[in-house]
């Protein structure tokens, strides 16, 4: 179970654009979220009025509450998100626990058809809450004075899998029911933003955290118990199970392994910011010991004031100047007898044709040479 | 600062400013090669002796000298499991982005957490005391171990905050 939101997204988007669509189309779609829920969406064009949904989940829970199949009371909670909307198709599909007709005619039109479509979005999340509050209420409901003992198959733990990964443990104590999550995490980083975090949650009165297993787990599969974080526990007493606080008691465990996640990445993509912004700091000291920077530095400072009076011209007029100068200087070079006062007079350009240098690219051009 | 780290800084700082007296060599091996020798170590002649300055055991830095170049290793000081892990992200990540750096070395020297190698055209393109200042300033309190700190403090705090909110749903 790993999702914050209660609606999921994909089922609510294709619901959605059946719903919105002005002709109907075909929809046949399968898919899998978070590695153990899935979903399959029906709709065919010859029956355009019913949308068919069939979900499942990873159930497996053993000790003394066994909920392989959907309660009726579930499915009461589901009937009643919109009657008249929805009707419980019976028997499911083949490999599904439930499977769910919406009527599309029967869907109020505007910000309604919103509300009820993101409602039954949020059906798995209803299906494990469920569960999970039935299973409460049945612990809660038991004689307190009962004392713990193991071999009682009464009180023995009750693992709830709705992740292959993330299993936990429900199990009853004097006057109040224990949560066990054993926590394991593949990154050895992860592993330590988490255990601190475990640290500072094992401080609170209801919440505990210890790196071995508690006793009531003992006798359960070596491989559940072994972990590289330890284990949490939260301690569920009749006041959280009352009225609405159910609710939200049930939602936090369900997603106490998705908000640890979140919470991880979170803080890793923090330190990974600030490492990156000390980087750049570093890189900028560094660059300042580099000797052509200052010698630059050195040089703006001084020709500043020269720049002010030289002002060399730019551009064409530039490019103009320097081949009128280039021209010159050939010519001088090419005169046979350098007369001083005579560098004006041009009768010697009868003898010879000086090559003209032009900024013109239509004058490129190349003369065959005889 | 504490006078401890004054004096191992303004120690290491005085071996560098004596050691960084590099110059071209040409490789005595290979012809018209010009490699940085205290890497190689091909002809013992080249070498000087490598000086290992100690703060404390986690806290160390090994000057390594030749007529060429000059390599520094360091080992910052690691408390506990999550500043390891907080040293070991951040230094990687440097040394992933060693171009921009110029003067550090990909791979740490084995035993160290980072590595510097420092040669003549280094020194011949930076100004030598800045080069030396950016290394000390480094090591300094103010740099990686105070980055570390403040990290440390602050994926602390996170935790705790986001701890109180979840708990907050429960009371």
């Amino acid at each position: 179970m790993a999702y914050l939101e209660r609606a999921s997204p994909a089922l609510k988007e294709t619901l959605l654009k059946i719903y919105r669509a002005e002709k109907p189309i075909e929809v046949d779609q399968h898919f899998h979220e978070f590695g153990s829920i899935q979903y399959h969406i029906k709709y065919s064009v010859s029956d355009p009025s019913i949308v068919h949904v069939s979900t499942s989940t990873l159930l497996e829970t053993q000790g003394a509450v066994t909920l392989k199949e959907i309660s009726s009371q579930t499915y009461e909670v589901i009937k009643n998100i919109a009657v008249g909307v929805i009707d419980i198709v019976d028997p499911p599909r083949l490999g599904f626990q439930l499977t769910i007709g919406i009527h599309l005619d029967n869907i109020p039109r505007g910000k309604e058809a919103i509300k009820i479509i993101t409602k039954i979005s949020e059906i798995q999340a209803i299906i494990l809450s469920n569960q999970l509050k039935e299973m409460l209420r049945h612990l809660n409901f038991q004689d307190d004075s009962r004392p713990i003992n193991n071999n009682n198959n009464n009180n023995r733990p009750i693992k709830i899998v709705y992740h292959p990964s993330e299993p936990f443990y429900v199990f009853k104590q004097m006057k109040k029911i224990t949560a066990v999550f054993p926590m394991n995490f593949k990154d050895n980083s992860d592993v330590v933003i988490a255990t601190s975090f475990f640290q500072e949650m094992g401080k609170a009165p209801q919440c505990s955290w210890s790196p071995i297993p508690p006793l009531q787990l003992r006798g359960e599969p070596v491989q559940d118990l072994t972990t590289n974080s330890g284990f949490v526990s939260f301690d569920i007493t009749s006041r959280h199970v009352e009225g609405k606080r159910l609710d939200k008691t049930v939602w936090n465990l369900l997603n106490f392994y998705a908000y640890v996640k979140y919470h991880i990445k979170c803080s890793r993509g923090y330190i990974q910011r600030r490492m990156r912004k000390r980087m750049d700091s570093l890189v900028k000291l560094l660059n300042n010991t580099n000797l052509e920077e200052e010698a630059a530095q050195n040089e703006n400072g001084r020709c500043k004031y020269v720049k002010e009076f030289v002002k060399v011209p730019k551009g064409k007029m530039m490019m103009k100047q320097r081949c009128k100068e280039m021209t010159r200087r050939v010519k001088i070079s090419k005169f046979r007898i350098k007369i001083n006062g005579c560098a004006r007079l041009r009768f010697n350009q009868r003898w010879i044709s000086f090559p003209k240098f032009s900024s013109k690219p239509s004058n490129k051009s190349y003369t065959k040479l005889d | 600062m504490a006078n401890s780290l004054r004096l191992y800084l303004a120690c290491i700082k005085n071996t560098l400013e004596a050691a960084m007296c590099l110059q071209n060599f040409p490789c005595q091996e290979v012809e018209r090669h010009n490699k940085p020798e205290v890497e190689l170590k091909t002809s013992p002649e080249l070498l000087l002796n490598p000086v290992l300055i100690c703060r404390n055991e986690a806290e160390k830095c090994l000057i390594e000298t030749s007529i060429n170049s000059l390599r520094i290793s360091l080992k910052v000081k690691q408390a506990d499991e999550l500043e390891n892990i907080l040293t070991k992200k951040f230094l990687r990540f440097l040394s992933m982005r060693a171009e921009a750096f110029q003067v550090l070395r990909r791979k740490p020297v084995q035993g160290y957490d980072i590595s510097f190698l420092i040669t003549n055209y280094h020194c011949e393109e930076m100004q030598k005391q800045k080069l030396i200042d950016f290394i000390i300033q480094f090591m300094e309190a103010s740099d990686i171990e105070k980055e570390i700190r403040d990290l440390k403090e602050s994926v602390n705090t996170r935790g705790r905050l986001v701890a109180t909110e979840f708990l907050k749903q429960f009371m």
